[in-house]
Parts: C-alpha cells; structure tokens; sequence
C-alpha cells in the first residue's frame, strides 16, 4: 500500500516535473498593439518593429547591450569593407537557411535590397525615399559578395545596412506567393507580409493580422539556438485587460505599463517591471501647409507646452524632455547643446498677436489609445493653449489623418530608425521624408542645402554644422514639437529574465539567445 | 403587483392581515412611502445639482492642476482639502466633474427620451389612426427594430455621424421608439371606438383634429410612465457607450466616460470611477423607483376598483 503511494506521489512529481520543464519551452506576450501586416521592408512603425527582430537577420549585425552603435560580424555579413565614398562590398556568410528550408544565397540578399531600392510595390517606394534615398544599386559581384553604390558618399552604409528595412528575405519564397512564379507582382509582396519568412531563429507560424502572432523555434538558425520553442504575441488592448492576464498568469509579459499603474504590477510579489527610456519621441506635429497653421502660429503652440511639467505629472519625471531633435545614441552627433524646443508662454501669447490670431479653433488629431499617455497628454496640451488664448478641439480618431489636408495638429511619434539624426529626424523630416511624402511639409531651398550638406558630408564637423542650421530652421518653423522621450515599462513574471536593449530600436522584443530566459528552463 | 385584491386578506378574523380599510393594505400593492419619499427627495437634490453646476461647481471641469493629480477624497492620506471628492488623472476636481456629467447625462437622456417618444407617438398614432398596410408597415419596422441589438446599431451611426452629444441624442432616441410606437398604438385602437371619437367624427373633425385633440390627451398616463421608466434605461445606456467611447469626446465628460477613462484607475484611484459610477446608480434607482410609483397610480389596470 505504501509502496504503491509513493509510487502514485513520485509519479505525480514527475508529471509536475516534466509540465513545468514543458510549460518554460514557451512564452506568452500580451501586446498594446499588434500589426495588421510583416515586412520589415516596407515597415516603420512602432508596432512591426515589435517582431521582426526575432525572425529576421540584417546584414550587419550590432552589440545591442550598448546604446552607441557597436557593429559585429552577427548578421547575414561575415565581413564588410567601404571600397570607396560611395561604394560598399560586403561577404556573404555561407550556408543560412530560410524558414522555409531554402539556402539563402547573395541573389536574396541583392534581391531584399532591390525590392526597394529599384521599387515597383509603392510602399517600398516611400522607404526608398525616407531611408535609402542614396543607395543607387546592388550587385552580386560573385556567389559570397555584394556589392552596393551609392549616388553620393555615403557616411551612413553600416548603420543603414543594420536598419529593419534591410533585412534578408526570400526571394524565390516572394515570387511564388501569388500569379506568375516567375515574376514578381505587387500581389507577392502583399501576400508575403501576411506568411513572412526569414532567417533568424523563431519562424512565424502563425500571424493574424491585428490579433496574434506565433513564433517557433527554427531549427535550422545559423546561430544560437532561440530559447524558447513557442513564443505567442496576443493583443490586449485594454491596460487593465493586460494587467489583469499578467496577474491571473495568463501571460508572462505585458507591454506599454504608464508610470501610474507600475505600482499595481511591482506590488506584486510574485510580478516585476522593467522600465527604459525608449529611444523614440513623442510629438506634436502639425501641418505646415493649412493656411491657418502659419510658422508664428506653430511656433506659439510650440512655446505654450510646459513639457517638463507634462512629464513631472504624466511620467512621474521618469521621461527625458529634450531641447533639440537627438538621442545619445547618436554618438559624436549628439547635440544636447542645441536649445530648439522651449516653453515661453509670453513669447506664445506675443507670437499669436504677431499672427494675428482670431481665435479660430485649431483641431488636434489623436488615436484613442495607441501611445502611452496620449490622451491626457493631449487634454493637457488643449489647457495650456486655452491658457494664452488658443482654441483646441480634440478629435478621437483611429484613422490616421497625417496625410489630411484638414489636419492641422496631432500627436505622433518619432523613433529612431537607426542611430543617426538622419535615421531619426531624417525620415521624418528630410526633404524626401514622411511629412514631405505626405504632403504636410514642403522645406525651402535653404532647409535643402543645410539637408544635403548634414546628411552626405563625411566629415563630422561639417555634419553638426549643418544639423544646427536644421534645428535653427525647425526652431523658427516648425512642423513638430518634440515632447519627451516616454519611459517605457514592461510587468512580467518575476522569474523572466528579459529587458529592452538599449542598443535596439524602440519596442523591440528581443527573444534570442541570450535576452531571456524563464527561470527553471 | 396584483391587479386583483386577495379575498382571504380580507377576512379580519384572520390576525394581521390587511384588509381594503387597513393603511398596511397600501404596502401590498404600492411602495412604502418613505421609500418614495427618500426618491422624491434625491431626485429633488439631483436634478438641483444637475441644473445648478454652473453656480455651485467649486472649479471649472476642465481646470486641471496637473501636479495634484490623482488626489483623494478629503478623510483619506495625501487627500487635498480643495478637492472633496479627490481629484483625477487630470488633477480635475472630481466634484466639479460629477456635477457636469450628470447635468450632460440628465440632459443627453432627457433629449433622447424626447425624440424617441416624438418618434414613437407620431408612429404609433399614425399606424392606430390609418390603419390597414400603413400600420402593417410601421409595425414591421417596430419588430425590425427590436430585432436588431441596439449596440449594433449605436456602433454603426457613431462610425458615420461622428461621436458627439448631438449624434448620442438621436442614438439614444432610436432605442425605445418602437416600444413608444406599439404602446401609443395599442391606446389608439381602443380609444378610436369609443363612442366620444365616433361623435367627433360625426361632427365632421378631421382625422388629424381628431388625434390631437381626443386621442392623444387620453393615452397621456401610460405614455408619461413608459418616459420615465426609458430615462432610467437611457441613462444606463448612455454610460454604457460612453464607456465605450462612443459617447461625447474628451475633455467633455458624462457620468459613462468619466467610468470609462477612469476605469485604468480602478486598482489606484478608485475614487476616479466611484463617484460617477454612484451617481448612475443613485439617479438610475431614483428615476426607476418613481416611474414605480407612477406607474401604480396613473395605470388604470393596477387601481383599485
């Protein structure tokens, strides 16, 4: 009889045993946002960059765990070396598989490249525009080398080359998604971003747009081997729905927690909270081409946002409030000196008397719920206008109105695409950027030149130069204002190992070897 | 409660039992009067509240002190004596917000009560009156409608119009037109055959005349109690798309979405959404308790005979 209850009681213990071990082998996310397609080609949102890290490698690799640029022999691209101001050869690392068992070959690296540098599909030709305006071809040289040239010399290749919007993907895998599979149609494309496939250690297995997203471990990585066998991404929404799955433990990590709720998370004992400041900024930008949206007019909405008050009573402090447009990861071309955005509610009031300000009500743009903070940031905001005499009305939208002509204000956000002023203001707001692209900021002769000179110039002092030239013209007509960068917090069991990289671009979640693990795996 | 009185209650060799003469008799059939009295009063103290929140509002709704934000109620730690009920995420008076929102939820449902009784009386009069396919028809559209989940409906207008309070009134009225529409209709067709209505005919009225003048003032009790009870179920409503977002857009607020955008505070400021949620349920009993009342003594088929 004893005998046969210990051997019941061990059993038992087994069963636990093995379910806990099987139980570690995944991880379930709940996301704010999830995205409705995935191609990191074509992708610039904040919500893609959540996931492509996982499935997709760049060419150049980078040491994540540092916020200067660092970059490493860690992607697609064994070894790289700039043949000339304009030109860049790169070797190819031999024997990487695809998700889908293809060999990658330089023909899909030449064609991940191409698909936007020579675009047909128009959604790679917008980032042809904001992030690859210089690279002119890309060439297989012979079966280990690329070669890529530029239009002019080109400071940025590595930082470019190691950009979401470069990563590898397939090209024969593209080509027969849809009609002809011997052609490439823009119906591939569309279908690709709904089955992706790339090389990096999880393969998507599942991805329904807006709602849930399904890694697995891919065996054939080149690399180190992911540390979990399923990861699923589930959107919710609701704070509180996130917070309630973290604390019943149907999830085991949660995203986008605002400073007021990390006490409900970190409370608990059995939960904790990893926060960043996210190098990404919160912006209020506007539509420099309404006729009522004069450079005085926005100059004065600019000088009445008391941001580090904003940030004192939304972020607890914990935002970083700039004066100018730049990040610290920008290196040498960070630039806290420059004083562009200022608070001066007296300048406000002078400027919007200068404009001749009528008090015609100014709409400000905002989704219900996509960033942190938006909407009471944006009521805020609608006092400290009404406080030297500007009108504003709020509107609740989902839609995307930055492309509007009716739009005149919004909240928005700017993230660092990569780790230059060019890969931050630059797709914004360069004279081929996303405003320019949407038709909402039209940059003069003179913001072109400072442009021109910032961006292609390799010599660094001439490179600062001109981005205070920039900064001066955004200063005196203004398409944005930049708020703060928000402090960002993750709740997750207590026994995940995980944390946003400071290296990374914003949101990433990062589940490769060595970035997480779940204690008792 | 009983349309018709229990005969064995009435035998008064039975101990402590009401009979017909008895004041307990009331209770049986009535709410107590206190308990209506206690209605009266709150509903007295509310819609005061509601008309008076210009004059007596300690703050401007929309004035927010962002550094004494998430304040709470004065009696408890860390509370600010300038703001009774707390403060929210905004550093808005709570008080002051409570105040508004109710005068726009009081207001919001009251207009939508209105249009949907409009709506419905000129359905269900035209339907009892003419008769025939034209009350085949409206009828119809009385079951389509009920059919059909409301919120479905709500969504659909909202995507199209817009959220503001204007386009919540004209939801909200479309809620309960249908059950205005068969109740008016219902007294119509009794009504028409009486032989008061015939001799107004015979007078040579028009029908139109004869709507306005002898059939409407006539159905004038059921219709009163059916309007009081839907503003209990409008303002219910009202908080519940409000909640949702649908309702009117922010910094404006109504009792729903300050329970809405509060709702993120709930494990640490609940005063956010206790105050307004209280206040829903305060006017929603009240207005239900009275129309209660109402209904017991306007409604012919409940008095005693």
């Amino acid at each position: 009889m004893q005998t046969l209850l210990k051997l019941r009681l061990t059993g038992t213990a087994a069963a636990l045993l093995l379910s806990g071990i099987a139980m570690a082998q995944e991880l379930t996310v709940g996301v704010q946002n999830m995205s409705a397609y995935l191609d990191p080609g074509r992708d610039f949102s904040n919500v893609g960059s959540q996931h492509y890290f996982n499935s997709f490698d760049p060419l150049i690799g980078k040491d994540h765990s540092k916020a200067e640029s660092a970059w490493t022999p860690t992607g697609v691209a064994t070894s790289w070396r700039q043949v000339s101001p304009t030109v860049m050869e790169l070797k190819i690392r031999q024997g990487v598989k695809f998700h889908n068992g293809d060999t990658m070959t330089v023909e899909d690296v030449q064609f991940s490249l191409d698909r936007i540098v020579n675009f047909t599909f128009p959604p790679y030709g917008i980032r042809k525009r904001d992030t690859l305006p210089n690279i002119a071809k890309v060439e297989v040289i012979d079966a280990q080398t690329i070669r890529i040239t530029a239009t002019k010399p080109e400071p940025l290749f590595e930082t470019l080359l190691n950009a979401q919007q470069t990563m590898i993907v397939p090209k024969k895998y593209v080509m027969g998604l849809s009609g002809d599979p011997s052609k490439l149609e823009d119906s591939d494309y569309e279908a690709f971003s709904l089955k992706p496939v790339g090389t990096g250690p999880y393969k998507i297995t599942e991805f329904i747009p807006n709602q849930r997203l399904v890694y697995e471990r891919f065996d054939g990585f080149w690399g180190d081997k992911a540390p979990f066998k399923k990861i699923t991404l589930r959107r919710i929404p609701e704070l509180t729905g996130r917070i309630t799955a973290l604390k019943s433990g149907e999830v085991d990590l949660i995203t986008n927690i605002p400073p007021d709720q990390i006490s409900v998370i970190a409370n608990d004992t059995k939960l904790k909270v990893e926060s960043t400041v996210t190098p990404l900024f919160h912006v209020v930008i506007f539509n420099t081409q309404h006729p009522k949206m004069t450079a005085k007019i926005r100059q004065a909405l600019s000088y009445a946002i008391d941001r580090k008050t904003l940030n004192e009573a939304l972020w607890g402090g914990k935002a970083l409030v700039p004066n100018t447009h730049t990040y610290p990861q920008f290196g040498a071309l960070f630039m806290p000196e420059l004083n562009t955005f200022e608070y001066n509610p007296s300048k406000a009031k002078q400027l919007l008397k200068e404009a001749g300000y009528d008090g015609f009500e100014i709409r400000y743009d905002t989704g219900s719920a996509y960033y942190t903070n938006a909407l009471l940031a944006a009521q805020a905001i609608k006092e400290m206008w009404a406080e030297v005499g500007v009108k504003m009305r709020i509107n609740v939208d989902e839609a995307w109105t930055g492309n509007s002509p009716e739009m005149m204000s919004r909240n928005w956000s700017n993230p660092m695409y990569y780790p230059d002023p060019a890969g931050s203001f630059g797709v914004m707001w360069s004279p081929t950027g996303n405003a320019a692209s949407e038709g909402r900021w039209k940059p003069d002769a003179t913001f072109q030149a400072s442009w021109e000179k910032f961006r292609f110039s390799t010599d660094l002092a001439t490179r600062k130069t001109a981005y205070t030239e920039l900064m001066n013209y955004v200063k005196g007509d203004p398409p944005v204002l930049v708020l703060w960068q928000p402090y960002e917090s993750y709740g997750m069991k207590k026994n995940l190992s995980w944390k946003p990289q400071p290296g990374h671009i914003p949101y990433v979640l990062d589940f490769r070897a060595g970035r997480v693990r779940l204690a008792g795996q | 409660m009983s349309a018709i009185v229990d005969r064995t209650s009435l035998d008064p060799s039975q101990p402590n039992m009401p009979t017909s003469d008895s004041p307990n008799h009331s209770q049986r059939r009535f709410r107590p009067d206190a308990l209506i009295a206690i209605a009266a009063l709150l509903a007295l103290i509310l819609l005061g509240a509601a008309l008076l929140a210009p004059f007596i509002a300690p703050f401007d709704p929309d004035a927010q002190r962002l550094l004494a934000r998430l304040k709470p109620p004065i009696g408890f730690s860390g509370s600010d004596a300038r703001y009774w009920l707390g403060s929210d995420q905004l550093g808005r008076d709570m008080l002051t917000r409570c105040l508004y929102g109710l005068r726009l939820t009081l207001l919001i449902a009251l207009f939508g009560a209105a249009l949907g009784l409009a709506l419905g009386a000129l359905a269900g009069l035209v339907a009892g009156m003419v008769g025939g396919t034209v009350d085949a028809i409206i009828m119809g559209l009385c079951d389509v409608k009920i059919a059909i989940p409301f919120t479905l409906v709500a969504l659909l207008v909202i995507a199209i119009a817009g959220a503001s309070a204007v386009v919540l009134v004209c939801v909200l009225s479309l809620a309960y037109w249908a059950q205005f529409a068969r109740l008016i209709r219902a007294q119509v067709l009794t009504i028409r055959e009486m032989p008061y209505i015939e001799a107004a005919r015979a007078a040579g009225a028009t029908s139109m005349r004869i709507a306005i003048w002898h059939v409407l003032p006539n159905i004038v009790s059921p219709v009163i109690v059916m309007f009081t009870l839907n503003i209990s179920n409008l303002i219910l409503l009202e908080s519940s798309l409000s909640f949702l977002g649908l309702g009117v857009q922010p910094p404006t607020a109504t009792l729903g979405s300050m329970v809405g955008l509060g709702r993120d505070y709930m494990a640490t400021a609940p005063w956010v959404v206790a105050s307004p949620a209280i206040l829903i349920m305060l006017v929603s009993l009240t207005v239900m308790l009275l129309g209660d009342w109402l209904r017991d003594h306007l409604d012919v088929r409940l008095r005693e005979r």
